[in-house]
């Protein structure tokens, strides 16, 4: 009578083993898709960009995020700020989901909720100037 | 009949296991109770869950015959089935506070009310009941079902309603219920602090559905909490 009960149980277990293996790789490479996640949520925006514009975003001292440089092919993620958005002529805005048009884009633009909620190491890279 | 009366309705004919001290409301519908006059409009679900505290066993199945309009589910006999159109499904869940197997996911075997005890639920502390339309419902203080929705397994539908839950409590939750969701978050294990956050995390990036709430414009709101819950972890 308790079958269900036990196979669900059976279940929440090894999905409870699967997640303890991720929290362990949370640092390595299978964890950058949790990196990548967590960068986004402080996104308000996110915009995808050509390589002329992301390259410009460079020139000006805005430094491409890690998280998006481990993922093959490379990304190059930048938070900036609107008026930074404004002018890259390219940009074109994508949702804000981990979709296809958004893992496709070979360089995003962020703009963040609030740039004081960023880790130290961003905010610096937002307050740069193009 | 609103989604609203079949609740009450649901309520009103499981009251006599609501009124054993202990038994809570505990699923999705507690944000629509803790809605102003208990509206409901935040998020749709056709089933109400009742915690079941496991030392209240005995007490809680001596009441089941006092019960009107559901019966046992052969399938499934946590489950009380609606016999008319007029209330909804009613699953019954463990919640083990003291015991030795506190944080354990087990089968409370019984004959007649078997429960599946789920291991977060030992984060529930009892609310102020609400009294809505003479009816008294106990519910749990938002904190602690808000983090119990945050940990809970995530795989597919399921949940990520779990998810939308978890965002519908934060829309009714007052400052103090923040402030009790990060107590009660340093208090966890480093394991299940991380998951608290991704559990956030894949909630702000979730697309809307049907009937529930959107996250949309409240991912500013996600993204600051989630901040709060970071500061002072030693990985960002």
């Amino acid at each position: 009578m308790t079958d269900a009960l036990h196979d669900r149980v059976r279940r929440m277990r090894e999905r409870a083993l699967i997640r303890s293996w991720e929290y362990r790789q949370r640092n390595l490479s299978k964890g950058v898709w949790h990196r990548l996640r967590r960068v986004l949520v402080d996104a308000a925006q996110a915009w995808q960009v050509d390589d002329p514009d992301a390259d410009r975003l460079e020139r000006g001292g805005c430094v491409p995020l890690a998280v998006g440089l481990e993922l093959v092919p490379p990304k190059r993620v930048f938070f900036a700020t609107e008026e930074q958005l404004a002018t890259l002529s390219s940009r074109r805005r994508v949702p804000l989901r981990l979709g296809a048009v958004l893992l496709q884009a070979g360089n995003l633009v962020l703009i963040a909720h609030d740039s004081r909620l960023l880790p130290r190491s961003l905010r610096k890279d937002v307050s740069n100037g193009v | 009949m609103s989604f609203r009366t079949l609740l009450l309705r649901t309520l009103q004919a499981v009251q006599p296991v609501l009124l054993e001290p202990g038994v809570m409301v505990a699923g999705s519908e507690v944000p629509n109770l803790l809605e102003p006059d208990a509206r409901c409009s935040l998020l749709i679900s056709r089933d109400v869950d009742l915690a079941v505290p496991v030392e209240r066993h005995g007490a809680v199945k001596a009441r089941l015959s006092e019960m009107s309009g559901l019966r046992r589910s052969e399938e499934e006999p946590s489950v009380w089935l609606p016999v008319g159109a007029d209330l909804m499904e009613v699953n019954f869940i463990g919640m083990d506070t003291r015991g030795d197997r506190v944080g354990e996911t087990y089968v409370l075997e019984d004959s007649e009310l078997p429960l599946l005890v789920f291991p977060h639920l030992s984060l529930l502390r009892p609310g102020t009941p609400l009294n809505v339309e003479g009816l008294v419902i106990p519910v749990p203080r938002p904190a602690g079902l808000l983090l119990e929705k945050l940990l809970t397994d995530r795989s597919g539908e399921k949940g990520d309603r779990d998810l939308l839950v978890a965002l519908a409590l934060l829309l009714v939750s007052r400052p103090r219920d923040l402030d009790e969701l990060e107590e009660l978050y340093r208090g966890l294990p480093p394991e299940q602090r991380y998951d608290a956050r991704s559990g956030l995390i894949a909630l702000s990036l979730l697309e809307p559905h049907v009937q529930m709430p959107d996250p949309t414009p409240h991912r500013a709101l996600l993204a600051g909490l989630l901040a709060r819950l970071e500061s002072g972890e030693p990985e960002r």
